[in-house]
């Protein structure tokens, strides 16, 4: 294995606006590669926002603008020779609320094998099974795969959300609040899945949760009113924190 | 009102006020809901009501039976068209009235005829109210019963009869007694004619008179000859008829055949001989119905067909086809009366009746009566008819038969209607003649209400459709929030003025420039395409100056010069292959510039043989098109936007493309509202009427041409409406469109929901 790289993600003195809002200040961050990334703060505070950028979601918003950079491997994502469409297939993403297409489960899995123009039965049938059982979800599902989406649980779809996005196996996984919506069985299996998946991905997650950022994740970066407070390893963070403010916060003082 | 316990606070309570205003607005609504419905019920009921009287058969009911002609041998008998005061004349010097409310005894009127001569044949015109007769000194002549209403001081209607001889002329041998008389009288020319026996043979005899007209006025009456048809016959002569045309004699002979003589020539001409029914079958009566194209003729069995004048394909001149078959009758027809207003006669064999319509084939009514019928006789208004039986008595009937002509078969079958070459669908209402047949066909209308709506939605569906789709997808939303309250705006736009654009702008233009025209619905996709592929294959970077959705800044002012090269290279197109040629085949040279003619409108119809009319479906389709895009547009925009965007979302950050999001996570999802927009675009086609009204020639054609106008249902209502009196056929028939109409858009929507409903079903989100 090559040595992995400590700034694979690297986020220089990165501006974004939404209109006249300045929701990320001067954020600059490496996010090393084959780790999990966890961001943390108090709701509005642009962890999501930063994690849209990381795939360039947020040219789908009307009236953005930014400034700085964004380098994913030594290349900028804003490169005017980037082709968007393959940076997100790069960069794959899990949003907050689980987001299956009107399809059959099976559909679902290998949307982004179809649009990629795959569509040899044997294969899609290997990348079905492997990506529902990486997202713990292939013995519950197994029977019924040809089956609409919309009839799994809360919690089932959000992980067939993960399979969804892992099946083309994107280099980085952006994880939004993941298990924001879950009870706490599907939250362990989930994260328990977010340990297996760093092998082979760079994970950056969102979460609320300070229990399962200990639990998961490498590094932690905690952001407070759009500007990047403190970041380190997870262990500094939550046992040493050099700030005040993530102390607080950490302890729960505010949210 | 619930118990109000001391320990429940104040706060909890509902206040009686909004307690009274929802009970309020929930009966308010409810009576608003159950009105719209009892209107559209309502409209529903009215519309059927009119429609119905349409499909009913004639009323007939007797309503008296007067001792009329007891002990006499009547030749003749009439009656006054307000069928009070029937007369019969026996062949003598006197004709008799009776007075049939039994009011007042028999009243004779003296008639002189020439030379005191011997009537010994008579028939009756009813329309003319005149009597022909022969006489045993081989001359025919007329005589007219008129009658006159009086009113005397009371007001009360007397009426007067007179009787009025007229011109008597020699026919055939003198001596040989008249066997049949016929006498036709068109105005200009008049033809009399008679069946005579001379020396144990029967001969036909006939004279021919006409009126020279000139600036002075009508001149005289003229004898162009007399003639002796006996060598053009066939046969024996047992029946003559003459048509009102006054052109030609009838004869039918012993061996069943019909020959029908023309004398509108220099000489007698046989036109044309004929089996009615075939080898070896006799002809068991012969007459004409009003209008006097089309022959009524059963054989002696009581086979009935209609044969009507008509110049067949291929030939030249008018002649007898067989046109309709009825029901047979119980034997030959032994009494024959025609309405002078319609199509309908009264016939029969013995004692049955039988009231039938000539266009439409029909029974309207029949009966057996107690009686054999002697004769019969409809009066003038077509509001009863009268039977007379072998005992002289007369039997009065009441008569209610509104609307003869139509029927299943006239509205939606094939009719072969008189002078017509064969059964066709046809629509033409009224026409100028008193003896027109109406067409009533709807096919017509209902084919140009589909050709309209269908012109018209291949020309808005796919624009309306791709403006959709790119304006809810791919453009920004500063420019979404102009863009569709523009399309709103559009709309709203009266189609009486897109109709008046239509045909005073937009088909004077078309007219001149259909090469152009089709050059630019060509061109413009075409270079859409072509540029939208060059655009992807630019490298990213170029690609990245022109933000995602503002691609229109940069492909407006390329379509817009696409659009005029290619409406320029229209002429030289035209140049190319609208070569006009004369008769023999030759390029039409223009002799002022000696160059040859190059010209759509002319070639189309020498290439293809269809019409090119100036007012035609592609002007309807474009405006009526105009008319849709708005709708079908603002629906599929709205079904489209409202496809969540966590999921156009999803697809984005799963590495699909704009098109792959909106092909397999978008359209799906709206496909069934797009449906719904489509469904509504359609009604709004099928409905439009000023459009349809202004911009075609109104003129029912069934062809699918696009250069030829049409004629839909509901330009038909607004075209005819104001000319159709009320409760007349037309008036009910335009009603019956009307309910087409309706039942077109409930069977389509109808339709339509049940396909939305899977579509629903099939992509429900959750
Ligand atoms: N699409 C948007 N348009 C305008 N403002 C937005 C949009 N999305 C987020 N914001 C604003 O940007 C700030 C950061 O939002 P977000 O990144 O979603 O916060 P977090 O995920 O940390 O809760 C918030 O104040 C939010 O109101
Ligand atoms: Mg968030």
């Amino acid at each position: 294995m090559p040595a992995l790289n400590p700034a694979y993600i690297n986020v220089q003195d990165f501006n974004f606006w939404y209109g006249p809002k300045h929701a990320i200040k001067s954020v600059s961050m490496a996010i090393p590669e084959c780790q999990v990334t966890a961001f943390i703060g108090p709701s509005g505070c642009g962890k999501s926002t930063l994690l849209r950028n990381l795939n360039r979601m947020n040219d789908l918003v009307d009236g953005v603008r930014h400034s700085g950079d964004i380098t994913l491997n030594g290349t900028s994502l804003y490169d005017p020779s980037v082709e968007v469409i393959s940076l997100r297939k790069r960069v794959g993403m899990v949003f907050q609320k689980s987001n299956p297409f009107a399809k059959s489960i099976y559909e679902n899995v290998i949307f982004s094998l179809r649009v990629a123009g795959q569509n040899k039965k044997s294969e899609l049938d290997e990348v079905v099974e492997r990506s529902l059982a990486g997202a713990a979800l292939w013995d519950e599902v197994k029977d019924r795969l040809h089956e609409s989406a919309y009839g799994l649980s809360g919690g089932q779809m959000q992980r067939l959300c993960i399979a969804r996005a892992i099946a083309n196996r994107p280099q980085i996984l952006l994880m939004d609040e993941p298990c924001a919506a879950l009870d706490p069985i599907a939250t362990l299996k989930i994260e328990d899945l977010i340990q297996d998946l760093k092998k082979e991905f760079t994970i950056v997650i969102v979460t609320h949760n300070m229990h399962q950022a200990t639990r998961c994740a490498d590094r932690t970066a905690f952001f407070y009113l759009g500007e990047l407070v403190e970041y380190d390893t997870t262990g500094v963070i939550f046992n040493t924190p050099a700030q005040d403010r993530t102390e607080a916060y950490i302890r729960g003082l505010f949210s | 009102m619930p118990p109000t316990s001391p320990d429940v606070p104040g706060r909890f309570l509902v206040s009686k006020g909004i307690l009274r205003i929802d009970r309020f607005m929930t009966a308010a609504i409810r009576l608003g809901g159950l009105g719209i419905i009892i209107a559209v019920f309502g409209i529903f009921v009215f519309i059927v009501s009119q429609v119905l009287p349409l499909f009913r058969g004639a009323k007939v009911e007797e309503t008296s039976a007067i001792p009329f002609a007891a002990g006499k041998a009547p030749l003749v008998f009439g009656i006054d068209e307000w069928a009070e005061l029937p007369f019969y004349y026996e062949g003598g010097s006197e004709v008799t009235f009776v007075d049939a409310t039994g009011a007042k005894p028999p009243q004779t009127l003296p008639l002189t005829l020439p030379g005191g001569a011997q009537v010994t044949a008579a028939s009756y015109i009813s329309a003319d109210q005149l009597v022909v007769v022969g006489t045993a000194d081989g001359q025919v002549g007329t005589f007219t019963v008129s009658y006159d209403a009086e009113f005397g001081d009371s007001g009360k209607r007397s009426i007067v009869p007179s009787v009025t001889i007229g011109e008597f002329y020699p026919v055939g041998t003198s001596g040989g007694s008249i066997r049949s008389v016929g006498y036709g009288d068109s105005g200009d020319s008049k033809v009399a004619a008679a069946v005579q026996e001379s020396g144990g043979k029967l001969e036909v005899h006939a004279v021919l008179l006409r009126q020279k007209r000139s600036l002075m006025g009508s001149g005289k009456l003229t004898k162009e000859g007399a003639y002796d048809l006996t060598p053009l016959l066939t046969g024996a002569p047992l029946q003559l008829r003459v048509p009102r045309t006054g052109d030609s004699v009838l004869v039918t002979t012993a061996e069943g055949v019909v020959d029908y003589i023309f004398l509108g020539g220099d000489a007698p001409e046989k036109r044309q001989e004929f089996k009615p029914f075939g080898e070896g079958r006799k002809i068991g009566s012969i007459d004409l119905v009003f209008g006097d194209v089309s022959l009524v003729l059963t054989d002696d069995l009581g086979e009935m067909s209609i044969f009507s004048l008509l110049v067949p394909e291929g030939g030249e001149q008018r002649v007898f086809v067989k046109t309709k078959t009825l029901p047979n009758l119980a034997g030959p027809a032994s009494f024959f009366a025609r309405s002078q207003r319609n199509k309908l006669f009264l016939t029969g064999s013995g004692a049955q009746v039988s009231l039938r319509h000539s266009t439409t084939e029909q029974v309207r009514w029949e009966k057996t009566v107690g009686f054999e019928v002697k004769g019969a006789v409809i009066d003038a208004k077509c509001a009863s008819f009268a039977l007379l039986d072998s005992d002289g008595n007369l039997h009065r009937y009441s008569l209610d038969d509104p609307h003869p002509e139509a029927g299943w078969k006239a509205y939606f079958g094939k009719v072969w209607y008189e002078g017509a070459t064969k059964p066709d669908y046809t629509w033409q209402s009224t026409s100028g003649t008193d003896d027109f047949e109406p067409k009533l066909s709807l096919r017509p209308l209902i084919h140009g209400t589909l050709k309209g709506t269908f012109w018209a939605l291949f020309f808005a569906v796919p624009i309306a459709l791709l403006a959709a789709v790119y304006t809810a997808q791919f453009l920004r939303v500063e420019v979404k929030r102009v863009v569709k309250p523009m399309m709103e705006i559009m709309a709203s736009l009266p189609s009486v003025v897109l109709g008046f654009l239509a045909a005073l702008w937009l088909a004077p233009i078309i007219e001149s420039r259909v090469p152009s025209v089709f050059l630019t619905f060509a061109g413009v996709p075409l270079t859409a395409a072509v540029v939208g592929v060059a655009w992807s294959r630019l490298p990213a970077q170029h690609r990245a100056r022109l933000r995602p959705g503002m691609e229109w800044v940069a492909f407006i002012p390329i379509m817009l010069v696409a659009a005029w090269i290619f409406w320029s290279l229209g002429p030289v197109l035209e140049s190319w292959i609208c070569v006009v040629r004369d008769a023999s085949g030759n390029p039409v040279t223009d002799p002022a510039t000696g160059r040859t003619v190059m010209d759509f409108r002319a070639w189309w119809p020498q290439a293809t043989g269809t019409p090119f009319e100036q007012r035609n479906s592609l002007v309807v389709g474009i405006m009526m098109g105009f008319a849709v895009i708005p709708v079908i547009f603002t629906i599929a925009e709205d079904a489209l936007s409202n496809v969540p965007a966590s999921l156009t979302a999803a697809s984005a950050a799963l590495g699909a493309s704009r098109w792959q999001t909106l092909r397999k996570v978008v359209l799906p999802i709206a496909s069934s509202g797009i449906f719904s927009a489509l469904m509504i675009g359609l009604g709004r086609a099928v409905g439009e009427t000023m459009i349809v009204v202004m911009a075609t020639g109104n003129t029912p054609v069934m062809d699918w041409n696009l250069f030829n106008g049409m004629r839909t249902l509901s330009a038909n209502i607004a075209t005819e409406l104001p000319e159709a009196p009320v409760h007349s056929t037309l008036y009910r028939t335009l009603f019956l469109g009307a309910l087409v109409l309706f039942a077109l858009t409930f069977l389509l929507n109808t339709a339509a929901e049940l396909l939305r409903h899977r579509l629903r079903e099939k992509y429900k989100l959750v």
